[in-house]
């Protein structure tokens, strides 16, 4: 392999793991700081996946390039295509466990987007959209702190 | 500091945390929770301080059977922790002592990562198990003969225990089932169905 | 470049348990364990290759399943307060 291509590579996997740093802190920052549930769990989940990605890929490279053992890379794709299973799966199960238990998300403006958290274990266990719920509200408003 | 080192110490930190978050909930599902963190951040020190084989059991045991087992002894109990009474002098004056003793003797051993330590400057061990284990014992693999024979009164003491254990949980969970019978589900989509009569296997 | 990796996780690590031990609700202390999981796999993977040994990559490996399984042992609990039982019964519907 010609050296300017080592070169490049290896340049490669630098900011492959640099952009999954970048990611890392993000998502550590998003997940202290945004308001609610739904929200953090975006953070946590996307740019989990995003940075494993990232920071895996340039060990792949690394492997290939300065080590040269297939093996390493093998096992660094198998961990990606394990983790890009489980943590949206995870992410889901949270959010619609959370959504079943009543827990309302908020909109931008820090108000429940649904009036009771009756509504939103029912909106948990249909597949219908969420406007299908604001027109059948079963008169239970009695508790609209469900997001807090 | 290394960059090795660094981590250790950030690592014990966090493990301090997890452990104090751990004393303070109320919420029993929630220290069982941070009980699953806390493992993880046992085992992410394991690594770096090379005990790989600590770390694997650590990562499967801690972090993934023990919060189940929890999460089993929990469904028999309520999620929240009973308000403590008047917390007795006595008795932190009794953690305390046995906290220091231990301390006490954690400092005879040698320090992380010596080159002097009893293990590695005996003039014979080393090279006993290398070059004899084969024949004195059999097993190719070294680690295995110094387990199971060179050690291997050490390791029936910790099979034992971790057999009486199990035991005893095994008869604490099945002592009594969890619901009456007519507050069973008949069956959920999925289970086959539920057939009276053969209603024993249900906790297993 | 494997320090700064090392830095980032562990900073963020410092950020995931504030939001594991602060966490409202349940569920934002298991996002953020589920998190930390992610990050120590990462951070023991990063750290194989650090020290130049990255045959050490089985045990992100593990992590990568056992992470799934206590989380989602977890919810399974919590939804129905038992980890025997099925999916949701008939009537939920």
């Amino acid at each position: 392999m010609p050296d300017f291509v080592l070169v490049l590579l290896t340049g490669l996997a630098w900011v492959l793991m640099l952009i999954g740093c970048v990611f890392v802190v993000a998502g550590g920052v998003g997940l202290l700081r945004l308001p609610d549930l739904y929200t953090r769990l975006h953070a946590a989940g996307v740019t989990d996946t995003g940075s494993t990605i990232f920071m895996l890929l340039g060990m792949v490279i690394i492997a290939l390039v300065e080590y040269q053992n297939p093996w390493i890379a093998a096992k660094l794709i198998l961990i990606l295509f394990f983790t890009l299973f489980t943590t949206p799966t995870c992410s889901h199960a949270l959010a619609k466990i959370a959504l079943l238990s009543g827990l309302v998300p908020i909109d931008e403006n820090g108000k429940p987007i649904l009036a009771s958290p009756k509504l939103a274990k029912k909106m948990a266990l249909s597949r219908k959209p969420k406007e299908g719920f604001e027109a059948d509200d079963e008169g239970d408003n009695s508790n609209k702190d469900g997001a807090s | 500091m290394s960059l090795e080192q660094f981590s250790i110490a950030v690592l014990l930190t966090f493990l301090a945390v997890a452990a104090i978050g751990i004393i303070v909930l109320r919420d029993l599902l929630a220290a069982v929770i941070l009980t699953g963190l806390y493992s993880l951040i046992a085992a992410g020190a394991f690594v770096v301080m090379d005990a790989m084989d600590v770390a694997f059991t650590e990562a499967a045991v801690g972090s993934g059977i023990s919060t189940i087992l929890f999460l089993g002894a929990l469904s028999f109990t309520k999620h929240d922790q009973k308000p403590r009474g008047n917390d007795s002098w006595l008795a932190l004056l009794f953690v305390v002592v046995t906290g220091g003793l231990l301390i006490y003797g954690t400092l005879d051993m040698p320090p992380y990562g010596s080159a002097t330590s009893p293990a590695q400057t005996h003039p014979q061990l080393a090279k006993r198990f290398i070059e004899q284990s084969g024949d004195e014992v059999g097993p190719p693999n070294i680690v295995t003969s110094v387990l199971a024979s060179y050690r291997g009164y050490d390791t029936l003491g910790e099979t034992v225990v971790v057999f009486t254990a199990g035991v005893a949980v095994m008869g604490l969970l099945g002592l009594k089932r969890r619901r009456p019978e007519e507050e069973l589900p008949e069956h959920a989509p999925g289970d086959t169905p539920h057939e009276p009569g053969h209603d024993n296997d249900r906790m297993t | 470049m494997f320090v700064a990796a090392v830095l980032a996780l562990l900073a963020t690590m410092v950020l995931t348990i504030v939001r594991a031990l602060l966490g409202p609700t349940l569920y934002d202390r298991l996002s953020a364990v589920n998190s930390f999981g992610t990050k120590i796999m990462l951070f023991i993977a990063v750290f194989g290759f650090l020290t130049g040994r990255p045959e050490f990559l089985d045990i992100a490996l593990v992590y990568s399943l056992i992470n799934f399984v206590a989380t989602v042992a977890v919810l399974k609990f919590y939804e129905y307060d038992d980890l025997g039982s099925g999916a949701y019964q008939e009537d939920d519907y």
